[in-house]
């Protein structure tokens, strides 16, 4: 019998015409590690809020939901509360109490455990999730990633046979998510916990997962192993869905020679083993011209130092970095190493203790609405008016001259936002408020883009098409700084990238040669092309460029 | 730090809370209230030298003055003239009411922002989940709401210049038109993340039925002592503004700021009462002192 089961489950929203859901039939298995993938806003989250009974949305649905083969309405809630476990994607909003140890215990409590034996499970878990240095701890004084983890030992203790998991990692730097996923696997296989993700950063989850389910306007499309669904969307040619896909499953299905010989690899070890069989022969790429770097830089940061209390850390600590004009520079670190301030710093929203930015040699005081664009790390700050049609109306009649209506229009296909136009900005999804914040700051050509973490939230798909766009900005002379997590976005469309650590900028260099010199921060392709017989590349287009394939060994 | 007041019950430290408030809310009298401020300032200095009152201060500091102001420039009755302002005329009266509103409202401040510091959310739990399970859960999220409301509106004024809306500049109507438009949209954002947070709350069973503890939180002697200690304090303190004698008397004639008679004994237990975390703090720092010496 299955864990859990939904038969023909179609699920409306009050006051809209299109269900959410359509006929959402699909099995999970004891200890199965199944992930949900698909475009922002196709029903994914409200799918796993159904099967969590005590916070799913109002609305109609029709169709079962069996939970051990009971319909799980009939189900005790204090079982089901117990059994089925959800962790969601905002490390900060899912923390109740103030210091971790009452965090950890608060599910506990709820359930009536006695005292001893929640003594006994805390020391236990706190030991096996590397917490217990944490426990007294104030819990706002934790890094997001120790968040995350907080969430899910505080669920773990509450012996779910079920875990839901609401993109968890969305939040988190690479290291941060890694080592959280890395949990949730271990969990998984050695407690045979049953797991249901939502996630679209696939790399690093198809390895782990068993199964996986496509949504795509709340239907389900694609259902298999991750091995099969490579297959079948090579075979169909969606070619949409190939964005989905791992960036080494995509280099694979470029370049495997005959079909069938070798299964897809989805881990670097499976690539590199397949990689040896290929044999490669180099192309010389024209030599991407230098810009003239005697010119004077466009943007200049001098000798920055930025801390927010007297007695606190420097946050920016002697930063220097000059900007050249037309450039894509992507910024990278880890959380908590100051690039976020930094480029408020640039955007003119916060002025530093020491140092000067200058833009143009001219001394910058104050942010510049029209010509320094700032996209900030939490869309909503964009946002003050009751619907978006309200926000983007009040926009562009602060657009003086020249009219920005057709524009608008343009990128609202574009982005693939029309029909959210009369919704409260809070009302949508999380990707789709930040494709709305990416018009608003793409609207008008501004001279400097400043982006902090664009790639938020979206799916891969339309994150091909934000760096497509970025990059033909570029090219009409927009000089844009990027601060990002997403290391295979930045290797793809940046010019030039900056590694900061411990508020100053450690490396800086040209992208290609950026990710080579680095072991973790770098891309799936680098880390199979390394030291291998065919020249070393970090991405899927830099392949296209500089590889030929041998006719035969 | 783990010793001094909050180490106490649960029910001693939201009792005092209680009591305190009381307090100040019926000794209206500049004296008893200036001396509750700078009790309060030293509370708050004992528990995290004052940090947290360092990152209140400035904005609670102006609000009081705000409303010291407010007061004289819309209430003009009184029998004192102080001066005319623009044509109005400004009260003595006024001005000691307006005196006495700025300093209740610092002093509830300064008790208010040593809550959190004292009664943790867990002990909150503890005390209020049982009886009021939804009122528990109103009142967690209402006090993590309020630092967040804070960085928040920050955040939000600087992110919308960037855009090019100002509130600090332009004409009034503007100004005052895009403010109430922000302020709006935080509250609706702070809703939002309640309900996340709230959500998270009822996926790990909050209120489906009776909590149990980890900390057992047991009553000692010291716990009792300082309840009755409170209880008697606070009845006479209410015995003692129904005879008038910690209210400040405005009018007919605004009487003398110094204290005669029987209002001195009010201010000292007035003192007392909301000074007793300094006691409990004080007491246990000197027995410190005296086993240390003893070794």
């Amino acid at each position: 019998m299955a864990l859990l089961e939904t038969k023909n489950v179609t699920f409306t929203y009050p006051n809209e015409k299109k269900p959410a859901l359509q006929n959402i039939s699909l099995t999970v298995n004891r200890g199965e590690f199944l992930v949900i993938a698909g475009p922002s806003g196709s029903g994914k989250s409200t799918l796993l809020r159904l099967l969590k009974q005590e916070i799913a949305p109002v609305g109609e649905l029709s169709g079962e939901i069996l939970y051990n083969g009971k319909p799980l309405h009939t189900i005790d809630r204090i079982k089901t509360t117990k059994e089925i476990g959800m962790i969601f994607q905002d490390p900060e909003n899912q923390l109740v109490m103030d210091r971790v140890l009452d965090e950890l215990i608060f599910g506990m409590e709820n359930l009536g455990m006695d005292t001893l034996q929640m003594r006994k499970k805390v020391a236990e878990f706190a030991h096996f999730f590397g917490i217990h240095s944490l426990l007294n701890k104030p819990i706002h004084e934790l890094s997001g990633g120790q968040k995350q983890l907080v969430n899910l030992a505080s669920v773990l203790l509450m012996e779910p046979t079920l875990l839901l998991l609401d993109e968890p990692t969305a939040q988190l730097d690479p290291v941060a998510a890694k080592d959280f996923l890395h949990m949730v696997d271990m969990i998984n296989k050695e407690f045979g916990i049953a797991i249901i993700m939502v996630e679209h950063h696939l790399d690093h989850v198809l390895p782990l997962c068993d199964r996986m389910i496509v949504i795509e306007q709340g239907k389900i499309s694609l259902e298999g192993n991750p091995r099969h669904i490579i297959e079948t969307i090579q075979k169909h040619e969606q070619s949409h869905f190939h964005y989905y896909l791992p960036n080494i499953a995509r280099l694979f299905l470029t370049y495997q020679e005959e079909k069938s010989t070798c299964s897809v690899p989805l881990t670097v070890r499976e690539g590199r083993e397949w990689i040896q069989q290929l044999s490669v022969l180099p192309i010389d790429e024209p030599q991407i011209e230098h810009r003239n770097d005697s010119q004077r830089p466009f943007i200049e940061v001098k000798n920055i130092v930025f801390q927010y209390d007297k007695n606190g850390e420097k946050i920016l600590d002697h930063l220097n970095l000059s900007i050249h004009e037309g450039e894509f520079l992507a910024i990278v670190g880890a959380n908590g190493t100051g690039k976020s301030t930094l480029l408020k710093v640039i955007a003119g929203l916060e002025s530093p203790i020491k140092g000067k930015v200058l833009y143009q040699g001219r001394k910058l005081k104050g942010p510049q609405p029209g010509v320094v664009h700032y996209l900030p790390q939490n869309p909503k700050l964009l946002f003050i008016h009751d619907t978006i049609r309200e926000e983007l109306e009040a926009l562009v009649e602060r657009q003086k001259g020249n009219d920005p209506r057709e524009r608008l229009q343009e990128m609202l296909q574009f982005f693939n936002v029309e029909d959210f136009l009369d919704r409260h900005p809070f009302d949508i999804s999380g990707g789709e408020l930040q494709k709305l914040a990416i018009i608003m700051v793409l609207l008008t050509d501004a001279r400097v883009l400043l982006l902090d973490e664009p790639t938020k939230g979206l799916d891969p798909e339309m994150k091909h098409r934000l760096g497509k766009l970025l990059q033909q900005l570029q090219k009409r002379g927009m000089t844009i700084i990027m601060v990002t997590h997403d290391l295979e976005f930045a290797a793809a469309y940046s010019s030039r990238c900056a590694m900061m650590f411990q508020g100053t900028v450690t490396a800086i260099s040209d992208s290609q040669d950026f990710f080579r010199g680095n072991t973790f921060y770098t891309t799936a392709i680098n880390r199979i092309t390394r030291n291998t017989n065919v020249p070393e590349v970090t991405t899927l287009e830099e392949a296209r460029r500089v590889w030929k394939l041998a006719k035969n060994h | 730090m783990n010793y001094g007041f909050r180490t106490l019950h649960p029910l001693v430290l939201v009792t005092y809370y209680i009591t305190a408030v009381i307090a100040i809310t019926i000794n209206r009298h500049p004296l008893f209230l200036f001396f509750t401020i700078l009790l309060l300032i030293i509370f708050n200095w004992s528990i995290d030298k004052g940090k947290t009152l360092k990152s209140w201060f400035r904005f609670l500091l102006l609000f009081a003055l705000l409303l010291f102001l407010i007061n004289p420039l819309v209430n003009h009755r009184g029998q004192h003239i102080l001066f005319y302002l623009f044509n109005n005329p400004v009260t003595l009266e006024a001005v000691v009411q307006g005196l006495i509103n700025g300093f209740t409202f610092l002093a509830v401040m300064l008790l208010f922002i040593t809550f959190p510091l004292i009664v943790h959310s867990e002990k909150f739990l503890f005390l209020f989940s049982k009886v009021f399970p939804k009122w528990g859960l109103v009142a967690m999220l209402a006090v993590r709401f309020v630092p967040l409301f804070r960085i928040r509106l920050q955040e939000m004024v600087a992110v919308q210049r960037t855009q090019g809306i100002n509130i600090a500049r332009g004409t009034m109507r503007q100004r005052l038109k895009n403010g109430i438009k922000l302020v709006q949209m935080l509250l609706t954002w702070s809703l939002e993340d309640g309900i996340e947070t709230a959500d998270s709350m009822a996926a790990r069973g909050y209120g489906i039925q009776k909590r149990s503890q980890y900390n057992p939180y047991q009553m000692h002697a010291e716990d009792i002592f300082s309840l009755l200690f409170m209880a008697g304090l606070s009845v006479i303190t209410i015995s003692g503004a129904w005879l008038g004698d910690g209210v400040f008397v405005r009018s007919p004639v605004v009487e003398l700021v110094f204290l005669y008679g029987w209002e001195w004994l009010f201010f000292a237990i007035h003192c007392l009462l909301v000074g007793f975390p300094l006691i409990v703090t004080a007491k246990e720092e000197a027995q410190w002192l005296y086993w240390k010496q003893k070794m």
